[in-house]
C-alpha cells in the first residue's frame, strides 16, 4: 500500500470540472495524452500523436485542418465496457457546451466536427491550424456513465464527481472517498498496458492541509510521499530514507508591470526606465536567500525543462549603479527624501500584494529594499486572496508579483497579445502579437520552436515584465518508491503511476 | 421554568434570522468570488467560463436576491448546493459533524476533569509551590498560541518519542477502538488546554471565596471532615460560576476546533470551513455559521438553566 500525503481535500473527482489543479485523478482517468517530466505531451489512449510527418494532420483547401488520432486497441473503462472513438466525440461534445465551465473550453471550440469512422479512430475538423492541439483530452469521459446528460447535469453529477460511478481506463480504480479524510484506490486488475501493471496494490491520498503537519508526518514515517515547502528542503535532506526531489514547476514567478493607471503611464512608459527597474533587482539573492537556492532563475515565461525554452534569451543582470545611471539620464533625478521626481512626480508606485501568499510577499519586500536602494519608492497595497484576484484580473494595478502556471504547450499568446484573455498589464506591441499568433498557427515542433525563440528574445526586450523564478515544488519521496519522476506541468507528478513500484 | 426555556426558544427565531442576515453580508462585503480558486490556480482561464460559472452559482445576481433565495430555501430545511463539491450542504455538514463533536466531547470532558483537580487543589493548598506551579501554568497555557502547541506536541510525541501519530483519525491503520484514541489524544490535548487554564482558574478563585464563607465556617464547627466541607459545602457552591462558564465556553470549543482539526488534519467541520472560505463556497459557509450560530444561541441557554438548577437562589420566571 503506498501511503501519500496530498496537501488539501480536492472538490470534485470530474477532472475536467473540478477547480483546482487534478492530479489524483489521473491515477483513475486518463486520456488521449499526458504530459511526461520533460514537459512534453505523450500518448496515452493514443497510439500516437498525429502530426504531419506521420499523416495524421492534413490541411485542407479550405483552410480546415483534418486530424486522426488511432486509438489503442482493448482498452476497457473499470466497469468492463470497451473504450471506443464514441467516448472521445462525447467528451468533446461536453467540453465545448457553454454550460460544462472547462477552463480551457476556448480551445477545444476550435473543433467543429468528430467523426468516428470505426471504434478506435477519432477524427476531428478543426477550422484552422492550432499549434496547441496535442495538449487537449488529457481526461476523456465515459459515454456509457455520463452520456444521455445536460452539460450542467454532467457538472453536477454526484456519483461521478465523488467516485461512486466513476470509471476510468486508468492503473487504479476507485475504492473510498472518505470525506475530511483520504481518497484509496485499488489496482486496476485489467489494465490496458498487461496484467503486470501496476505494481502497486492499493493508493492512499491522505488530505493534510497544514504545511508543518505534513512534514512532521513525514518525519514521523507516516506517509511514503509529500510536497513539502522550499524552507523545510535542508532539513529534509538530512532526513533518512527519504530522499527530495525539487521538481521544476511551470509556475512562472515574475513581477510585472502594468500601463493601466494613469501614475503607471506616467513612470513606466519609457523602456529605458523599465530596464532600469529591472537592473535594480538582485534575483540571485531572492532565489539564494529566500529560497534557499532550491529554485532555478527565469529568463522566460518557458521552463528550462521544456524543449520550447529559448537558453539564449538574456539573462537581467543585477547592476544598480548602471540603473542609476540610466534613471539620471531618462531624467529622474534623487529628491531631497532620497527618491526620484520628474517634473514635480515621485518616482512612487504600489505594488499588489496577496494577503497570505508569504513567498511572493517575501520576494516584494525584497524589491522593493532593492528599488529604495536606487531612489524608486514602492508602497504595498494588500488584499485578501479572492479581493486580490478580482483586483488583478481587473488590470487595475501598478505593478504585482504574481506566477502563472503554464501547461507544457509553450504559448505564451494568452499572455502577452493586446487581446490576450489573460494580459493584464496592457501589454500590445503588434510586431510580437503577429510573431506569437503565427507560432500558435505551426504544427511541427522546428517552426514552432522557431517562431517562440524569437518571441521570447523580444519579450525581453519589451521589459514589461521581469522573470523572476520557475516555483518550485520540493516532493519528499520515501526511498522505497521507485518510478518517481516528478513533472512540474498542470498535470502533476503522478501521470506515470502505472511505472512505480514499492520495495 | 419550562414557560421560560419556551419562551428563550422562541426569541432564538428572530435571533437567528438576524444573525443569518448579517453574516450574509459579512460573507459577500469580503471582496472575490468562488471564481478565485479557479482563476488563483494560475492556468489560462477562458473569462467566459467565469461569467458562466458565476451564473450558473448565481452570485451575478444582487446580494439581496441571493439572500432571500437562500433564506427563503433554509426556512424549507434546505441549505442549499456547496459550490465546489455540487453535494448538498446538509449532507456535508452531516458528515463531518461527529468528528468535530467527538473531538469537542473529549476536549470538554479532558478540559473538565484536569480543571477540576488543578483548581481544587490550588484553592485548598493555596500559595503552596503546586499554586504558584499551576497559576503560572495557566497563565502560559491561556497565552500560549494553539498552532504552536500542537507543533511542539507533535514533534515530541510524533517524532521524538514515536508514541503517538500527528495526523489523520486511525481508520486506515484496520480500525479499532483503542487505535482510534491514539490518533484523538493529541489534538484533544491542544483544544482543551486554554480551558484547562482558564476554568482551573475560575474554580480556585471560586473555591477561595466560598472557603472564605460563613457557612463553610458553621460546617467546620460542626465538626465535618475537611473532605466533607471542601467537597460538598465549599465546591458544591463554587462549582456554580464555573459550569456557567463552561456551557458557555463549548460555542468557543467549536470555533478552536478550526484550528485544531487543521493541524492534526482531523476530518471535522472546523477544517471543512477553513477551505471552503478559501473557496469562498458561500452556501457551505452559511451552512456552517448557522450551525455555529446555533450553538451559541443554545449554549448559552443551557448556561442560563444549569445556573438555575444548580442555585436555587435563582429563578427565572
Amino acid at each position: 500500500m503506498l501511503h501519500l500525503a496530498y496537501d488539501r481535500e480536492i472538490d470534485v473527482l470530474n477532472a475536467l470540472t473540478s477547480q483546482n489543479l487534478v492530479d489524483i485523478q489521473f491515477s483513475m482517468v486518463e486520456g488521449l495524452v499526458t504530459t511526461n517530466d520533460e514537459n512534453t505531451y505523450i500518448p496515452v489512449l493514443a497510439k500516437e500523436i498525429p502530426t504531419e510527418e506521420n499523416g495524421g494532420v492534413e490541411r485542407n483547401a479550405d483552410g480546415t485542418v483534418t486530424m486522426t488520432w488511432d486509438l489503442q486497441e482493448g482498452v476497457r473503462w473499470h466497469d468492463g465496457e470497451a473504450f471506443t472513438s464514441e467516448d472521445v466525440c462525447f467528451t468533446w461534445s461536453f467540453v465545448i457546451s457553454p454550460a460544462s465551465q472547462v477552463y480551457n473550453r476556448h480551445e477545444y471550440e476550435g473543433i467543429v466536427a468528430c467523426d468516428t469512422p470505426d471504434e478506435h479512430t477519432v477524427v476531428f475538423t478543426w477550422d484552422g491550424v492550432y499549434g496547441y492541439y496535442p495538449g487537449l483530452f488529457e481526461v476523456v469521459l465515459p459515454e456509457h456513465i455520463l452520456g444521455g446528460k445536460t452539460a450542467e447535469e454532467v457538472v453536477n453529477y454526484t456519483p461521478y464527481n465523488r467516485g461512486t460511478e466513476l470509471v476510468g481506463t486508468g492503473p487504479f480504480r476507485f475504492a473510498e472517498w472518505r470525506a475530511g479524510e483520504y481518497i484509496r484506490v485499488v489496482r486496476n486488475d485489467d489494465y490496458w498496458r498487461g496484467p503486470e501493471v501496476p505494481a502497486i496494490d492499493e493508493i492512499i491520498w491522505s488530505f493534510v492541509p497544514d504545511n508543518n503537519t505534513r512534514f512532521t508526518a513525514m518525519k514521523a514515517g507516516q506517509y511514503h510521499w509529500a510536497r513539502i515547502q522550499p524552507t523545510q528542503v535542508e532539513e529534509a535532506r538530512q532526513l533518512d530514507g527519504y530522499e527530495v526531489f525539487l521538481v521544476s514547476s511551470n509556475s512562472f514567478m515574475h513581477l510585472d508591470l502594468s500601463l493601466n493607471t494613469e501614475n503607471a503611464r506616467a513612470l513606466f512608459s519609457d523602456a529605458a526606465v523599465r530596464e532600469a527597474m529591472f537592473m535594480a533587482v538582485d534575483r540571485q539573492a531572492i532565489a539564494d536567500q529566500l529560497l534557499q537556492g532550491t529554485v532555478r532563475l527565469a529568463d522566460s515565461p518557458i521552463n528550462h525543462t521544456s524543449p520550447f525554452h529559448n537558453a539564449d534569451v538574456p539573462s537581467p543582470q543585477f547592476d544598480p549603479d548602471g540603473a542609476r545611471e540610466m534613471l539620471d539620464r531618462a531624467g529622474w533625478v534623487v529628491g531631497p527624501d532620497g527618491i526620484r521626481t520628474r517634473d514635480g512626480r515621485r518616482f512612487s508606485f504600489t505594488l499588489l500584494n496577496r494577503a497570505g501568499a508569504s513567498d511572493r510577499i517575501a520576494v516584494a519586500q525584497v524589491i522593493q529594499a532593492q528599488l529604495k536602494d536606487v531612489g524608486i519608492e514602492v508602497r504595498f497595497s494588500t488584499l485578501e486572496s479572492a479581493a486580490w484576484t478580482q483586483k488583478w484580473r481587473s488590470g487595475d494595478w501598478e505593478a504585482v508579483v504574481s506566477a502563472w502556471f503554464l501547461p507544457a504547450d509553450p504559448s505564451v499568446t494568452g499572455l502577452y497579445a493586446c487581446d490576450g484573455s489573460n494580459n493584464m498589464t496592457g501589454l500590445c506591441n503588434e510586431e510580437l502579437d503577429e510573431l506569437m499568433k503565427e507560432s500558435d498557427r505551426f504544427l511541427d515542433f522546428e517552426s514552432r520552436k522557431a517562431a517562440l525563440d524569437e518571441v521570447q528574445l523580444r519579450l525581453a526586450d519589451e521589459h514589461r515584465s521581469l522573470p523572476l523564478y520557475f516555483n518550485v515544488v520540493p516532493e519528499l519521496v520515501s526511498d522505497r518508491i521507485e518510478g518517481h519522476r516528478g513533472s512540474g506541468t498542470n498535470f502533476g507528478s503522478f501521470w506515470n503511476l502505472w511505472e512505480w513500484r514499492l520495495r | 421554568m419550562t414557560a421560560y426555556i419556551l419562551r428563550r426558544v422562541l426569541q432564538m427565531v428572530p435571533l437567528l434570522l438576524g444573525i443569518t442576515v448579517i453574516l450574509f453580508a459579512v460573507i459577500q462585503a469580503a471582496p472575490g468570488g468562488p471564481e478565485g480558486a479557479l482563476l488563483e490556480s494560475g492556468r489560462f482561464i477562458d473569462p467566459s467560463v467565469v461569467e458562466a460559472y458565476r451564473a450558473r452559482l448565481g452570485v451575478d445576481q444582487p446580494v439581496p436576491v441571493q439572500y432571500v433565495r437562500w433564506i427563503g430555501a433554509a426556512l424549507r430545511g434546505d441549505l442549499g448546493v456547496s459550490f465546489s463539491t455540487t453535494r448538498p450542504v446538509t449532507e456535508m455538514i452531516i458528515e463531518r459533524l461527529p468528528a468535530t463533536l467527538e473531538l469537542m466531547g473529549s476536549a470538554f470532558v479532558l478540559a473538565a476533569i484536569l480543571a477540576f483537580l488543578i483548581g481544587t487543589l490550588s484553592a485548598v493548598r493555596q500559595y503552596s509551590w503546586f499554586d504558584h506551579l499551576s497559576t503560572s501554568a495557566s497563565f502560559l497555557g491561556i497565552a500560549m498560541p494553539v498552532f504552536w502547541f500542537g507543533l511542539i506536541l507533535q514533534l515530541v510525541f510524533g517524532v521524538w518519542l514515536g508514541w503517538l501519530p500527528v495526523a489523520g483519525t486511525g481508520s486506515l491503520s484496520g480500525g479499532g477502538l483503542l487505535n482510534h484514541l491514539q490518533y484523538l489524544v493529541l489534538p484533544s490535548i491542544v483544544l482543551s488546554l486554554r480551558y484547562v487554564a482558564g476554568w482551573s482558574r475560575y474554580l480556585r478563585g471560586s473555591l477561595l471565596g466560598a472557603l472564605r464563607a460563613d457557612y463553610i465556617r458553621t460546617a467546620r464547627a460542626k465538626g465535618l471532615s475537611e473532605g466533607a466541607v471542601v467537597g460538598v459545602h465549599g465546591l458544591r457552591n463554587a462549582l456554580i460560576p464555573v459550569v456557567s462558564i463552561m456551557a458557555l465556553n463549548l460555542a468557543g470549543l467549536f470555533g478552536g476546533a478550526v484550528i485544531t482539526e487543521t493541524i492534526f488534519a482531523w476530518p471535522g467541520i472546523g477544517r471543512m470551513f477553513v477551505q471552503a472560505m478559501f473557496a469562498r463556497d458561500y452556501p457551505l459557509l452559511m451552512g456552517i455559521l448557522l450551525l455555529g450560530s446555533v450553538m451559541v444561541v443554545v449554549f448559552n441557554l443551557v448556561a442560563d438553566i444549569v445556573y438555575a438548577a444548580l442555585d436555587p437562589r435563582i429563578r427565572y420566571e
